[in-house]
């Protein structure tokens, strides 16, 4: 479904992302794993058009999209969860909601149902200015956002991240539950053992090279994952 | 007394304008980051539209305005995309030096048409009787009337575009945050394109507000009200809409009572002087704010 072959990434004169190559066929969690400024977070930008990579290319559906504008990717069925949620902390609930759906007027109705339905907190709070929400109720509106327009591939970058432990279990059922819906995932996730434990596949990101992959059960075996990312 | 009501109703009149000017200098920032400091001059390309439709070829005044208002919107559409679109992402001064060049390069090529002398405002159309109120000896002239009128209107129609229809709320998706209104699927360079747009139609219609009550104009006419307006959207909070509408409001007001009350030689330094110390107790301005992201 995705391919990303030989991609490298530059911010100005810094090279981040080195040859990198990975795939994530449809039905599939892959998750990327690696350590604070491995270049996550930019692949995962050059997939969804926000930055481009210098040479290499990313295929999507057999289209080569390395060119295309980034709110073309989202009308091809790539929607992104970013790090750090990126909610419009001004704008309500429903409006973030209804922004998810802007490539898929359509559907909005249907869609706000879903989305409801799936996070009974955010249809308590529609009318709520996203910036009185707390972090982890962001981080459900991040994700329902990204479901409006009724993505073939989510790409989620860290929804784990500053989130209670009762919370953090609540995000990775829900991404159990949008794979269940038939939504391919790429997974970026600090918190490598629950990656990987939901993952069929995934990649270790080292200094901008993949260094390792594997099935996410071998990879949780691996002792040098176990030293680097699995305290122990 | 009289006196204090008649210079308050003035101001309010002076102050939609720079109001409504204000609005395409707030939107643009918000959206575009930038400062278009050539946009009082679209309010003197209006004021010529305007002058060239109805005293050289002619036509109804109610045309005059429309062609006013077409021909700013694209132009404003045209300016960026020639001019600030190629320096997207380049540092902030090369694009605020860019606009300032645009500004002059505007003057130039109305004093090169329509040459220095001023030409008086051919806007007999719009020529709306005063009202007197009762026996108060309050006289409203029909020009603020209008512009008070039009200018209720256009917010009120802004607003609604703003918060109900799919573009506005796209505008304030990108205006928060542009790369997570890219990963919604908006097209940004489109809303700024629209934001281009309907700033300089409103300052079209200041342009008709500011022909009635000054009656001429020359190649430099947007200068001063632009200067002033950018004042109002900075004093409001520069990126905020009704920001911008109190801030026209709040220095319309301003200008009108020091003239009134002070010297009319002092105004522009006490509305600048009130700009400065608003900066200093309150830099985002009345109404700008910034709500911080939880962690
Ligand atoms: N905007 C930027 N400008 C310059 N360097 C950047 C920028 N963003 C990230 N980097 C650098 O690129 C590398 C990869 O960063 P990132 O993709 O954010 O890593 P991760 O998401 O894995 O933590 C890091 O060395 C980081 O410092
Ligand atoms: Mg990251």
């Amino acid at each position: 479904m995705l391919k990303v072959e030989n991609l490298n990434v530059y911010y100005g004169n810094i090279h981040a992302i080195h040859d990198v190559s990975f795939e994530v066929k449809e039905g599939e969690i892959v998750s990327l794993i690696g350590a604070n400024g491995a270049g996550k977070t930019t692949t995962m930008h050059t997939v969804s058009g926000l930055l481009r990579s210098r040479t290499g290319s990313v295929t999507f559906m057999g289209k080569n999209i390395s060119h295309t504008e980034a709110h073309k990717i989202v009308n091809m069925g790539i929607a992104q969860v970013p790090e750090g949620r990126h909610v419009f902390l001004q704008m309500t609930v429903e409006e973030n909601l209804q922004m998810g759906a802007y490539t898929t007027p359509k559907t909005l109705k249907e869609d706000l149902e879903k989305v409801y339905a799936l996070f009974p907190r955010l249809l308590e709070r529609r009318k709520q200015v996203a910036g009185t929400l707390s972090g982890g109720e962001q981080q459900m509106l991040a994700m329902g956002r990204a479901m409006m327009s009724r993505p073939k591939l989510i790409l989620l970058d860290e929804p784990s991240m500053g989130l209670a432990p009762i919370l953090v279990d609540q995000v990775f059922s829900i991404i159990k539950e949008l794979h269940a819906a038939g939504i391919t995932v790429l997974l970026v996730e600090q918190n490598a053992g629950k990656a990987l434990a939901i993952s069929d596949r995934a990649y270790v990101l080292e200094t901008g090279r993949i260094v390792l992959a594997g099935t996410g059960a071998e990879l949780a075996a691996s002792p040098e994952i176990k030293k680097a990312y699995l305290g122990g | 007394m009289t006196l204090l009501i008649q210079t308050l109703i003035q101001g309010i009149s002076l102050g939609s304008i720079y109001a409504l000017i204000a609005l395409g200098y707030t939107m643009v920032y918000g959206i575009a980051k930038m400062l278009n400091f050539a946009h009082g001059d679209i309010i003197m390309v209006g004021a010529y539209t305007i002058y060239s439709t109805i005293a050289l070829a002619h036509f109804p005044g109610w045309l005059g305005v429309l062609s006013a208002v077409v021909f700013c919107g694209v132009l404003g559409v045209v300016i960026e995309f020639l001019a600030y679109k190629p320096l997207r992402g380049a540092p902030s001064l090369n694009v605020l030096i860019t606009a300032i060049g645009v500004s002059y390069l505007l003057q130039n090529i109305a004093l090169l048409i329509f040459e220095g002398k001023q030409k008086a405002m051919p806007l007999g159309d719009f020529d709306f009787p005063d009202l007197k109120v009762g026996n108060t000896g309050i006289t409203v002239t029909g020009e603020v009337i209008f512009t008070i009128t039009l200018t209720v209107v256009l917010m009120i129609a802004l607003t609604l575009f703003i918060n109900k229809t799919k573009m506005g709320k796209a505008m304030r998706a990108v205006s928060e945050d542009k790369d997570a209104a890219r990963l919604m699927g908006i097209n940004v360079n489109r809303t700024i394109s629209v934001t281009f747009a309907i700033g300089s139609i409103l300052a079209a219609f200041a342009s008709l507000c500011y022909g009635m009550s000054y009656a001429y104009i020359k190649p430099t006419t947007g200068s001063m009200p632009g200067i002033k307006a950018f004042t109002a959207a900075v004093f409001g909070g520069i990126g905020s809409i009704p920001g911008a509408m109190l801030g026209g409001f709040v220095i319309g007001i301003l200008e009108k009572l020091s003239s009134a009350y002070i010297s009319t030689q002092f105004t522009d330094a006490i509305v600048f002087g009130v700009l400065i110390v608003m900066l200093v107790v309150r830099p985002t301005g009345l109404l700008g704010k910034k709500i911080r992201e939880k962690v």
